[in-house]
C-alpha cells in the first residue's frame, strides 16, 4: 500500500480465499466446492439434497447456522434443477406424483413454520430440532441399512428378490394406505395408491422443511420405496422435482425474511456440485437398485451415528458464543 | 523494512524541523482512517507509528465497535448434553487489543488499568436478562473466556518495538472476520506508574466493492433480492447440467 503508516492489507492466500459479504468471513474456495461436491455427488445418485449434510457441514466451518441453512437451500434449489432435468430426461419423474407431494409440502410448511414459532417462544427450538434428527435419521437409516443388504446379499436371483420383496411389502402402513379414500392410478411410477399417502407424506416433509432447514429427501426417498412401493429410479426423480419447488420457496423466503442467502457461498456450492451431481448421476444409472438404497442408508446411518455422539460426549466447553452479523 | 526506515526518516525530521513538538510527551503519526472489505479481505495489518519524550512504557489499546453476541450453555439431560440457558451479553466491545512494551500489571497499578480500561476480563458487558451476580458473572467469564480463545481479546508486550527510547513502531493484525464500524487505538506513554501521554485516533472498517453492493441490495430489497438470486441459482444449476448433456447427445 502507499501509504506508509496506514493499515495494509496481506496479501497471504488471496487466490484461495473469498470475503462472503452476508455470512460477513472469508472462506477457503477448494473447501466450499468440495462440500458442493460432496452434496452433488449424493443428490445425483440417490435423489437427496444434502441438506441435513452441507448445513452441519458449513456450519462446521465456522458459518453462522442460519447463513448455512439459506444458502444451502438456495444452492439446493440450483443443484435440484439441474438434476431434475437429467432425470426428466431420462423419464424418470412421476409428475402427477410430484404435484400431489408438493401440496402437501406446501400446506406442512405452513403448518411447521407456526410450529416453529411456538417452540422459539419455548425456547426449545434446538433441542426439538436436535431429537427429530437423530430420531428420524436412525430409525430411517438402520431399517433401510437392514433391508437394503438383505436386498443385496439376494442380489443373485432376481425374481425371488422380487417375490420377496412383494411379500414384504404387506406392511402394517401399506394396509393402511390401501385402505384410504380416492385411490388413483400412477402409471408414471406404475402403482395404485390414494391421494391421501403422498399428501401426508408431503406434509411431514413440509414441516419437516421448516423445523429442520433440510429438502426432506432423506425422509421421503425411503418412504416412497418402502411404504408408496414406487421404483427407485422414479423416487429419486420425483424426489428431486418436489425438492426443487420447496427449496427454492424456502431460499425466497430467508432471504425475504432473514437476509441470510449468502449469493457467493451458494453460487460456489453450486458449482461444485454439478461435477458431483453428473458423476453421481452417472454412476447411479449404473449401479442396481438395491447397491443405491445400500449407499443411502450407510449415510443416514453415519450422520445419525455423528450426532448421537455430539449429544453423548461431554463437550470440552459448555458454553457457545454467536454474534450477530452486524 | 525500507518502509519502517521511511517512517524513522519522516518521524525524526519532523521533530527536528518543529523543536516544540519534542516537548510533547507522546507524538503519533496519523494514520489512514478507513479499511476496505472487499473479496480478497483476509485480515488487515495495522500499524501506529509515534514518538515519545524519553525512556517510558507505551500501552496501546485497540477496541472494536460494540457487538451483540448470544451465549448458550450446554446442561446434561439424562445421558444427552442439550442446549441450556442462553444470555445476551450487549455493549462489549467486539475486540480488544492491548499491546504493551512490558506486561500491563508490571507496569501500572490496578486503579489506574481500571480507569483505562486495560483489563480484559473487566471489559464492561451486559447480561440480559438481568441475573443474580455470580449468575451473570460465571456468563462473563465465559464471555472473555470465548472471546480469548477466538482471538477477539488478546494482550501482547512484544508487538511494540521502541528504538533509542523515543521511536516506537506498533504492528497489529487485524482477522479477517471483522465487525463493520469505527476502532479506535489509544496509545499511552507511562512513566513510573502515570500515564503522562494520551493519543487518540480511529479508523472505520466497511464493506467495499461488490461486497458492499450485494450486501446492501441484500438488505434494503431483500424479496426481490432473494426471488431473482434463487431464479438465477436455479437457472445456474439447469444451464451447467443440461448444456453439455445436450451436446453429448
Amino acid at each position: 500500500m502507499a501509504i506508509p503508516f496506514g493499515p495494509s492489507l496481506s496479501n497471504d492466500e488471496i487466490l484461495m480465499e473469498f470475503f462472503l459479504p452476508i455470512a460477513h468471513m472469508d472462506v477457503n474456495i477448494v473447501l466450499i466446492l468440495f462440500y458442493g461436491a460432496l452434496v452433488g455427488f449424493l443428490s445425483g445418485l440417490v435423489g437427496v439434497g444434502g441438506g441435513f449434510l452441507i448445513t452441519p457441514l458449513l456450519i462446521f466451518t465456522g458459518i453462522p447456522p442460519i447463513v448455512a441453512v439459506s444458502s444451502g437451500s438456495a444452492q439446493m434449489a440450483g443443484t435440484a434443477c439441474g438434476a431434475s432435468y437429467l432425470h426428466w430426461r431420462h423419464g424418470n419423474i412421476d409428475f402427477k406424483m410430484g404435484l400431489i407431494l408438493l401440496i402437501g409440502s406446501w400446506l406442512g410448511g405452513g403448518f411447521g413454520v407456526y410450529l416453529a414459532k411456538v417452540l422459539l417462544r419455548a425456547g426449545q427450538f434446538g433441542n426439538v430440532v436436535v431429537f427429530l434428527y437423530v430420531i428420524l435419521l436412525g430409525f430411517i437409516g438402520v431399517s433401510m441399512l437392514i433391508e437394503s443388504l438383505r436386498a443385496v446379499f439376494r442380489a443373485g436371483a432376481p425374481a425371488a428378490r422380487d417375490a420377496a420383496a412383494t411379500a414384504a411389502s404387506k406392511s402394517l402402513l401399506r394396509t393402511l394406505v390401501e385402505r384410504l379414500p380416492w385411490q388413483t392410478a400412477f402409471p408414471a411410477s406404475g402403482v395404485h395408491m390414494s391421494v391421501v399417502g403422498p399428501l401426508l407424506l408431503g406434509a411431514a416433509v413440509g414441516i419437516l422443511t421448516s423445523l429442520m432447514g433440510v429438502g426432506g429427501g432423506f425422509i421421503m426417498v425411503p418412504v416412497m420405496i418402502y411404504v408408496l412401493k414406487m421404483p427407485t429410479k422414479i423416487v429419486v426423480g420425483t424426489s428431486l422435482f418436489q425438492l426443487l419447488f420447496t427449496t427454492a420457496a424456502v431460499s425466497v423466503m430467508q432471504a425475504g425474511i432473514n437476509h441470510s442467502v449468502d449469493p457467493f457461498l451458494a453460487l460456489l456450492l453450486i458449482f461444485g456440485s454439478v461435477l458431483g451431481t453428473k458423476l453421481g448421476a452417472r454412476i447411479g444409472a449404473r449401479l442396481p437398485a438395491e447397491k443405491l438404497r445400500l449407499i443411502l442408508a450407510l449415510v443416514v446411518v453415519a450422520v445419525a451415528a455423528k450426532m448421537v455422539v455430539t449429544l453423548v460426549v461431554p463437550p470440552g466447553e459448555i458454553y457457545d458464543m454467536t454474534v450477530e452479523v452486524r | 523494512m525500507t518502509r519502517w526506515l521511511h517512517c524513522l526518516l519522516f518521524v525524526l525530521g519532523w521533530m527536528l524541523q518543529t523543536p516544540s513538538w519534542a516537548e510533547e510527551p507522546l507524538v503519533v503519526a496519523p494514520a489512514t482512517s478507513q479499511i476496505d472489505i472487499s473479496t480478497d479481505f483476509t485480515g488487515a495489518d495495522v500499524q501506529a507509528v509515534g514518538a515519545m519524550s524519553g525512556p517510558g512504557d507505551l500501552i496501546i489499546k485497540l477496541v472494536g465497535p460494540k457487538q451483540e453476541a448470544t451465549l448458550s450453555r450446554e446442561t446434561k439431560l439424562g445421558p444427552f448434553w442439550v442446549e441450556g440457558d442462553r444470555v445476551k451479553m450487549e455493549d462489549a466491545p467486539s475486540l480488544l487489543f492491548l499491546y504493551a512494551t512490558a506486561p500491563i500489571v508490571s507496569i501500572l497499578p490496578p486503579a489506574e488499568q481500571q480507569k483505562y480500561g486495560l483489563i480484559l476480563e473487566g471489559v464492561p458487558v451486559r447480561v440480559e436478562p438481568q441475573l443474580k451476580a455470580h449468575a451473570a458473572a460465571d456468563w462473563r467469564k465465559a464471555f472473555y473466556r470465548l472471546k480469548e480463545k477466538q482471538g477477539y481479546y488478546h494482550e501482547d508486550d512484544r508487538a511494540i518495538r521502541v528504538f533509542g527510547n523515543r521511536l516506537f513502531i506498533a504492528d497489529m493484525r487485524l482477522p479477517g472476520d471483522l465487525q463493520i464500524g469505527t476502532y479506535t487505538i489509544e496509545i499511552l506513554l507511562v512513566k513510573s506508574g502515570k500515564v503522562v501521554g494520551r493519543n487518540v485516533t480511529q479508523f472505520r472498517v466497511r464493506l467495499a466493492g461488490i461486497e458492499r453492493w450485494v450486501w446492501k441490495t441484500a438488505h434494503d430489497h431483500s424479496w426481490l433480492f432473494g426471488s431473482l438470486f434463487t431464479l438465477l441459482a436455479m437457472l445456474l444449476g439447469l444451464a451447467l447440467n443440461a448444456v453439455p448433456y445436450r451436446r453429448t447427445r
